[in-house]
């Protein structure tokens, strides 16, 4: 890891860190949401931004870790830590079982495909009892916002020595030469297969322990608001906007993004979709290599005048 | 001499046209082989039936004795088969290094488990084709002549056992032709069969121990050089009046 | 007997609407390489045309459909020949991004406008029905019916026999031929999305006919719309209307054996499933 990277890191852990002392209740709830967001940002960077396999379906996975600490918690009254092992089970399985077929496909089929599964989860959950149906489910509630924020920092510290360790790897590496080029990577050695499912079931892991943190933290969930394909946007955009492939692209757009748009909203929720929707669109059009490469070409002083023009001019009709 | 690949009978159809039709052939160890014929004779194709690309439609293909037919591309790399792409397509957001050490992470074997040994080896498969200097520029600022070898490096850096060369020759000047020649010469030394297709008659007939020509997917010579390249048969498919 | 009788009538119905709606996605994928995911959206703003243009300025629902059509002309030309030009030329990934935001976007400013409560188009007749056998045609629903039955073949005739739509075919294959055929591509790039938007517009129009609308229905609209143009293959009108046939038929009869909540399982499953085990479709040769 490049030195300024290293330094940029520890400084960004420290104060992260530092939030629940010197923070506002208001900052820690923020930084909750924040910090979970940009792990979701991260599990996507594995499978979207190393392998190049655009998912828009990871709040499946996400889904699936809420109900599992949901469903262990409430109906069979286990405790939490357990609650999460079932959550992120549930995450391997739905990965390796649903991964193998749809990972075969291509591009823009893979693309809709995970929308797609997205779609029939949140639907099949919504008619399962055990899940609350349309209900939902209420877990029993824990006033410890500074627990929450630790563990949600935690988890975005294993997701990003996690990606760190892709750009150091053997397995890393193979992913990389996935996406470069998935039919050359398998004639110089790399079990393609293997590896993409291996990345999608990661992906899915810490997406779910995400999204079992967040349900135990919030104390209720339905199916419309675990399986929120919105979430899908917010992550893909935020890996997108910070640099996907990088280590700390992801964290730098969700902290970035969800600032912006706590900054932008005030109270009325919607307009801060509304912001997501409008970056998206901007952050595609003019940097569509997000903000590391943008903070790339500043250090390495190659940063031209008209970088956002240019970016528009090689992709445009 | 032992066999180091066997074609027995390779059949291959596309939508109803054949591409390659019922070839056998065999490369013994140690053996340079070139592999000639007109644009779509089906030599490519071949190459990727034996790389593992495309499965056979009929027939099998033998790999040190052991039939690798149904085995994917990435098992027959770990067997120590390794290819080069005739249209180069380089790792395009890697380095020239560690676009040759994918290639020395998963090759033969199963490649190197640690990435910094990997690199080493990269590096000394760039120092073999001439390309040590580039190790740190980023692959796709390569020219043309560069990229083919660095299409070389890293099936080398795979440490095979078979090489397979698509066309690495096309477009470079007889300098450079002769850079490449040399290679593939210090290749076959170090114990490594290779396989070679190309258009640059007058190269391939000086590199190769034998000569193989297809023909809309019909193997019609297979024989010494010079023999092959008298073949009657073989003038008036490919090479007509003009000798190169 | 009856019952499923009725069922299956009702299923081929709303499979007509269906194929309507799948078909501007399928042609502006299929020919324009665009993945639209903002489609849905489309769909629901061609709904709130018709329905404003009924509920303020009394325009029948069916007699302001060119109306409405012409409007999501203007506004898909517009988008395209401003927005979307702009990364035509990107990953495909670019353009499943920049209209997932445009989904959110355009939601969001409906929901503005429009507020979240729901809305339905009622005109006069919306009670009356036709017979015939033991089967009851609703008016609206028929008539809905068949208009998207003209709206397909009059799709696939445009497309495939007239100059116009050979040349917006013959386009999308061959950009170099048609740059050195003088064809000023973005327009032409710009009016075939426009007609993708205008169809999904009138098929909204039709929505608002025998639905409720609200500014939510667009992303359940767009995977339905995407089941259809995969299940029926992108290359055909006539295959869409296979497609939305197939799908109207299913949902209706998952409601009537297992129940209405699953009806999404079931169209979103399908599409998984066509997508694993046949991606080009039923009917289709290439996507």
């Amino acid at each position: 890891m490049k030195a300024w990277q290293g330094a940029v890191a520890a400084i960004v852990l420290l104060l992260l860190a530092g939030v629940p002392w010197y923070g506002s209740a208001v900052l820690v709830q923020f930084g909750i949401n924040a910090l979970l967001l940009a792990v979701l940002a991260q599990g996507w960077n594995i499978i979207g931004g190393f392998t190049g396999y655009a998912s828009f379906g990871n709040s499946v996975f996400y889904g699936l870790g809420s109900y599992g600490v949901a469903i262990a918690m409430v109906q069979w009254h286990l405790p939490f830590a357990a609650g999460l092992a079932f959550g992120a089970a549930l995450a391997v399985v739905f990965a390796l079982l649903l991964g193998v077929p749809v990972l075969r496909l291509r591009g823009h089929y893979f693309a809709i495909a995970t929308l797609a599964l997205a779609g029939v989860m949140a639907a099949i959950v919504s008619n399962i009892p055990l899940a609350g149906q349309n209900i939902g489910l209420v877990l029993p509630p824990l006033n410890d916002d500074r627990l929450f924020y630790g563990l949600a920092l935690g988890l975005l510290v294993i997701s990003t020595l996690v990606v760190y360790w892709l750009t150091r790897s053997r397995f890393g590496f193979g992913l990389i030469a996935i996406r470069e080029n998935e039919d050359g990577a398998a004639v110089m050695g790399v079990n393609t297969t293997l590896y993409k499912v291996l990345a999608f079931t990661l992906s899915g892991v810490l997406s779910a322990l995400a999204g079992g943190i967040h349900a135990y933290w919030i104390t209720f969930l339905d199916p419309e608001s675990a399986f929120d394909i919105s979430l899908n946007i917010k992550m893909i955009i935020m890996a997108v906007f910070g640099g996907a492939g990088t280590v700390l692209g992801p964290i730098i757009g969700a902290l970035s993004l969800s600032a912006i748009s706590e900054l932008l909203s005030s109270q009325v929720t919607s307009v801060a979709t509304l912001f997501f929707g409008l970056v998206v669109i901007a952050a595609v059009v003019l940097m569509p290599h997000g903000l590391m490469d943008l903070a790339q070409r500043v250090r390495t002083r190659s940063l031209r005048w008209n970088y956002l023009g240019e970016n528009v001019r090689a992709n445009r009709l | 001499m032992k066999t180091v690949l066997e074609l027995r009978r390779v059949t291959r159809y596309f939508a109803g046209l054949v591409a390659v039709d019922d070839v056998s052939f065999t490369l013994a160890e140690g053996e340079i082989l070139g592999l000639i014929g007109p644009n779509g004779a089906g030599k490519t194709t071949l190459i990727n039936l034996i790389s593992g690309t495309l499965a056979p439609s009929e027939g099998a293909v033998l790999f040190d004795g052991h039939d690798i037919t149904a085995l994917p591309a990435y098992r027959r790399a770990r067997l120590g088969i390794g290819r080069t792409f005739q249209i180069m397509r380089p790792f395009p957001g890697l380095s020239v290094l560690d676009n040759v050490a994918i290639g020395a992470l998963f090759g033969h074997g199963g490649g190197q488990a640690q990435l910094a040994r990997a690199r080493e080896q990269a590096r000394a498969s760039l120092e073999f084709v001439g390309l040590g200097r580039f190790c740190e520029q980023r692959a796709e600022e390569l020219g043309g002549p560069g990229r083919k070898r660095l299409e070389l490096a890293k099936a080398l850096a795979m440490q095979p056992r078979l090489l397979l060369c698509d066309e690495v020759m096309a477009g470079l000047n007889h300098v450079e032709i002769e850079a490449v020649i040399d290679v593939i010469r210090r290749v076959r030394e170090r114990g490594v069969s290779v396989l070679v297709i190309e258009h640059v008659i007058k190269a391939i007939r000086s590199l190769s121990d034998r000569l193989l020509v297809l023909h809309h997917g019909v193997k019609i010579a297979d024989g010494a050089p010079q023999a092959v390249l008298d073949d009657p048969a073989v003038v008036q498919a490919y090479l007509g009046r003009k000798r190169a | 007997m009856e019952l499923l009788i009725q069922v299956a009538v009702n299923g081929i119905l709303v499979g007509g609407l269906y194929a309507v709606m799948a078909l501007g996605l399928a042609l502006v994928w299929g020919v324009l390489n665009i993945v639209n995911l903002a489609h849905g959206s489309f769909i629901m703003l061609g709904a709130y045309c018709s329905w404003y243009l009924f509920q303020y300025l009394h325009v029948d629902p069916f007699l302001g459909l060119p109306i409405t059509a012409a409007v999501m002309f203007v506004l898909g030309y517009a988008l395209q020949r401003g927005l979307l030009n702009l990364i035509v030329r990107a990953p495909m990934f670019n353009t499943l991004l920049l209209t997932f935001g445009l989904d959110v976007v355009l939601t969001y400013l409906a929901q503005l406008a429009f507020s979240a409560d729901y809305r339905t188009i009622n005109p006069a007749y919306a009670g009356h029905q036709w017979h015939w056998g033991t089967a009851v045609f609703p008016m609206v629903r028929t008539g809905a019916f068949a208009i998207a039955l003209a709206l397909t073949l009059g799709m696939w005739l445009f497309l495939l026999h007239t100059r116009l739509g050979r040349a917006i075919r013959a386009t999308a294959q061959n950009l170099v031929a048609a740059r050195l055929h003088g064809v000023e591509l973005r327009h032409l790039y710009a009016l075939t999305f426009a007609i993708g938007i205008a169809l999904a517009g009138a098929a909204g129009g039709l929505y608002g006919s025998v639905s409720q609308i609200n500014p939510y229905i667009g992303a359940s609209l767009t995977l339905k719309s995407f089941a259809i143009a995969i299940i029926g293959g992108l290359d055909n009108p006539l295959g869409v209307l296979v497609g939305g046939l197939f799908l109207g038929v299913v949902e209706a009869l998952t409601t009537l054996y297992i129940g209405p909540t699953f009806v999404d399982v079931a169209s979103f499953g399908i599409l998984t499933l066509v997508l694993i085990v046949r991606p080009t479709g039923l009917l289709g040769r290439t996507a």
